[in-house]
C-alpha cells in the first residue's frame, strides 16, 4: 500500500525536482548529464533568464497586476455573495443560478468577442481591461464560495442589525465583512492561483512585451528555437516561486477551497 | 422593504454587468457571427449556413471531435484512480497528510507550468527516456511529441488523469471523511472483504461527489485545456491534439477567421451549456442556497 502511495507521490514530486536539478546545469552538462545531480552547480541560467531575458519584468508585472486584480475580484465577490446570501429581492435565485450557469464557457469560445468588446472600450493592453475580464471569468466561482457562507450566517444577525438601524452597507463592511475573513482567505488564494497561472486572456489582451505577466511570458517560450532546456527550467521554476510559497503557507485554505465548491475557475 | 430589494440590486450590480458584457455577450454573439464571413477587422458578410458547411466538410473539425473524443476517454481512469487511493488513504495510513500534500503540487503549479515541465520530461532526448534506456527498456524509449496516436494519448494520461489526481484525493477524501463510520463495521462483522466494502459501502456513500467530480472531469477536458495543450504540444504533432477549443484559438487567432471561429465556437458552445446544465444542478444540490 505504501508502495503504491510512494510511486504516486514520486510521480507528483520528480518533475519539480527535475527541472530544479536541470535550472542549476549549464546547457553543456545536460547534454550528458539529464538525471543525476548537477555536477557544478551554476545560478548562469537564472541570471540569464532575470537579467538578460525578460523574466523579471514580467515577473513584477504580475505583483502589480494581481494583487490590483484581487482588489475587485474581492469586492465583487464580496458583494453579490452577501447579497445572493442573506438579503431577499426579486428573482434573486434565477439570478444566482445564472452566474452559476455562466461560468465554465472555455475561455477560447469567449475570446473571440471579449478581444472586439475590449478594442471598442480601448481596453487592449491594458490592466484594467484584463482585470474586468478576470473577474468576470473568476468572479462567479469566488461569488459561490461567498454565497454558500453567507447562506449559512444566522439570519438573526441580519435582523438585529436592522433593528438597530444599521443600513445594508455599513453591516456589510462592519459585520459581513469581518465574520466571513475565513472564507476572503480561502477566494483569495483561489483568486490569487486562478490569476497568476492565467494565459488565453493575457495572450490576446496584452500584446506587448513590457505588459506580459510572467505565466504569458513563460508559455511564449514554448516552441522557441533554440531555447536550451535549462534556460526553460530556470524559466519555469521563477514562474512556479508565487504559486508554491502560496501554497506553503496557505496549505490548509487551499485543501478547503477545493471541496467547498470543487470547480476551479 | 422595497429599498432592500434597490440595495441588493446595486450589490450584485458590478458582478451582473461584467458578466453581461464579458460573458453573455460573446457568447451570444459567436453564435451571430458564425453566420458571417469576417476577418476579424471591418466589415462582416451574411453568409447563411456556409460557414457550418465548411465546418462539416473541414477534416481538421471532424480530427479535432475525435480527439475530444479519445480524451473523454480517460474520465473513468480519472475518476476511479483518486477514488482507490483516496480509499486506501481513509485506512488511518500515518502520514497521509504529508502525502496529500505532495501528490497536490502540479496542481498548485496550474496549467502552463505543468505543460511546459511535461513537454521537457516528453523530450525524445528527455529524461524518462533516459530513464528507460537506463532501466533496459530501450523499446519503450519512444519519440512521445512526434507520433500523433501517442502524443494524443499522452496528453489523455498526463492531463486527464496524472494532474488531477491530488486535487481527486483531497476531494475524495473529504467526501469520504463524512461516512458513517459504524458502516464500515458492519460490514466487518459480516466479514466483508477490502473490495465488497469499497464497492457496497464508500462508492455508493459518496455518489454525490462521483457525479460532481464527473461533470469536472468534463468541464476539464471541453473547457480549460487549452493552457495545457498550448505549453505541451502545440495542437501538435500535426493536428493530432487539436480539441474544439484549440481549433478556435487556431482558425480566430492564428488564421484569423473570425467568422468561421464562431462557427466551431458555437458547437463548442452547445456542449458546454449541456455540462453547464448539470454542473448547477449539482451545485444548487450542494448548497444551501434557496
Amino acid at each position: 500500500m505504501y508502495g503504491v502511495l510512494g510511486i504516486f507521490a514520486l510521480m507528483a514530486l520528480y518533475p519539480l525536482f527535475f527541472v530544479l536539478i536541470t535550472s542549476l546545469k549549464s546547457p553543456a552538462e545536460y547534454v550528458s548529464n539529464k538525471l543525476l545531480m548537477p555536477q557544478s552547480p551554476t545560478f548562469g541560467n537564472f541570471y540569464h533568464v532575470w537579467v538578460k531575458g525578460n523574466m523579471l519584468r514580467y515577473f513584477v508585472n504580475s505583483c502589480i497586476l494581481i494583487p490590483s486584480g484581487l482588489v475587485v475580484y474581492l469586492f465583487v465577490c464580496i458583494t453579490a455573495g452577501f447579497a445572493f446570501g442573506r438579503l431577499r429581492f426579486p428573482h434573486r435565485f434565477p439570478l444566482f443560478l445564472a452566474v452559476l450557469f455562466l461560468m465554465i464557457f472555455p475561455q477560447m469560445l469567449l475570446s473571440i468577442q471579449i478581444f472586439q468588446i475590449c478594442r471598442k472600450l480601448h481596453l487592449v493592453n491594458s490592466y484594467l481591461g484584463l482585470i474586468l475580464v478576470w473577474v468576470a471569468y473568476f468572479g462567479p466561482f469566488g461569488t459561490y464560495i461567498m454565497t454558500t457562507y453567507y447562506a449559512t450566517v444566522p439570519m438573526e444577525i441580519v435582523e438585529s442589525a436592522r433593528l438597530d438601524g444599521t443600513g445594508v452597507y455599513r453591516m456589510l463592511y462592519y459585520i459581513m465583512v469581518p465574520i466571513a475573513k475565513p472564507m476572503i482567505i480561502i477566494i483569495v488564494v483561489i483568486g490569487t492561483q486562478s490569476m497568476w497561472n492565467e494565459l488565453p486572456f493575457s495572450l490576446l489582451l496584452l500584446q506587448t512585451e513590457q505588459l506580459r505577466t510572467i505565466t504569458q511570458g513563460l508559455g511564449m517560450l514554448q516552441g522557441q528555437y533554440g531555447l536550451d532546456d535549462t534556460t526553460l527550467s530556470a524559466s519555469i521554476l521563477s514562474a512556479s516561486l508565487v504559486p508554491l510559497l502560496l501554497f506553503v503557507f496557505f496549505q490548509r485554505q487551499i485543501t478547503m477551497g477545493s471541496y467547498s465548491g470543487a470547480v476551479k475557475g | 422593504m422595497k429599498s432592500e430589494a434597490r440595495e441588493s440590486y446595486l450589490l450584485i450590480a458590478p458582478l451582473m454587468l461584467l458578466l453581461l458584457v464579458f460573458i453573455l455577450y460573446p457568447v451570444l454573439a459567436n453564435v451571430y457571427l458564425s453566420f458571417f464571413k469576417w476577418k476579424g477587422l471591418g466589415k462582416a458578410t451574411f453568409i447563411g449556413f456556409a460557414n457550418y458547411r465548411t465546418m462539416f466538410k473541414d477534416e481538421t473539425f471532424w480530427v479535432s471531435i475525435k480527439n475530444t473524443m479519445v480524451l473523454l476517454l480517460y474520465i473513468p481512469l480519472g475518476v476511479m484512480l483518486p477514488i482507490l487511493i483516496s480509499a486506501l488513504l481513509r485506512e488511518g495510513l500515518k502520514g497521509w497528510s504529508i502525502f496529500r500534500a505532495i501528490i497536490y503540487i502540479p496542481n498548485i503549479l496550474g496549467y502552463v507550468i505543468m505543460g511546459m515541465i511535461s513537454s521537457i520530461m516528453f523530450r525524445k532526448l528527455g529524461p524518462l527516456n533516459n530513464v528507460l534506456v537506463g532501466v533496459g527498456l530501450k523499446s519503450l524509449a519512444l519519440d512521445w511529441l512526434s507520433i500523433p496516436k501517442l502524443t494524443l494519448n499522452t496528453l489523455g494520461l498526463v492531463y486527464g488523469v496524472w494532474l488531477r489526481l491530488g486535487f481527486g484525493c483531497i476531494f475524495f477524501l473529504a467526501a469520504m471523511s463524512s461516512i458513517d463510520e459504524s458502516l464500515y463495521d458492519a460490514a466487518k462483522i459480516d466479514g466483508a472483504l477490502w473490495w465488497r466494502t469499497f464497492w457496497n459501502v464508500t462508492v455508493p456513500s459518496i455518489r454525490f461527489s462521483i457525479e460532481f467530480w464527473v461533470v469536472l472531469s468534463f468541464i476539464e477536458i471541453l473547457a480549460r485545456a487549452f493552457p495545457f495543450i498550448y505549453t505541451f504540444s502545440r495542437g501538435g504533432p500535426g493536428f493530432a491534439t487539436f480539441t474544439l477549443e484549440y481549433g478556435i484559438y487556431n482558425e480566430g487567432f492564428v488564421a484569423f477567421n473570425m467568422g468561421y471561429a464562431s462557427t466551431w465556437a458555437s458547437v463548442l458552445f452547445v456542449v458546454c451549456a449541456v455540462i453547464a446544465c448539470f454542473q448547477v444542478a449539482l451545485m444548487r444540490k450542494n448548497s444551501d442556497v434557496q
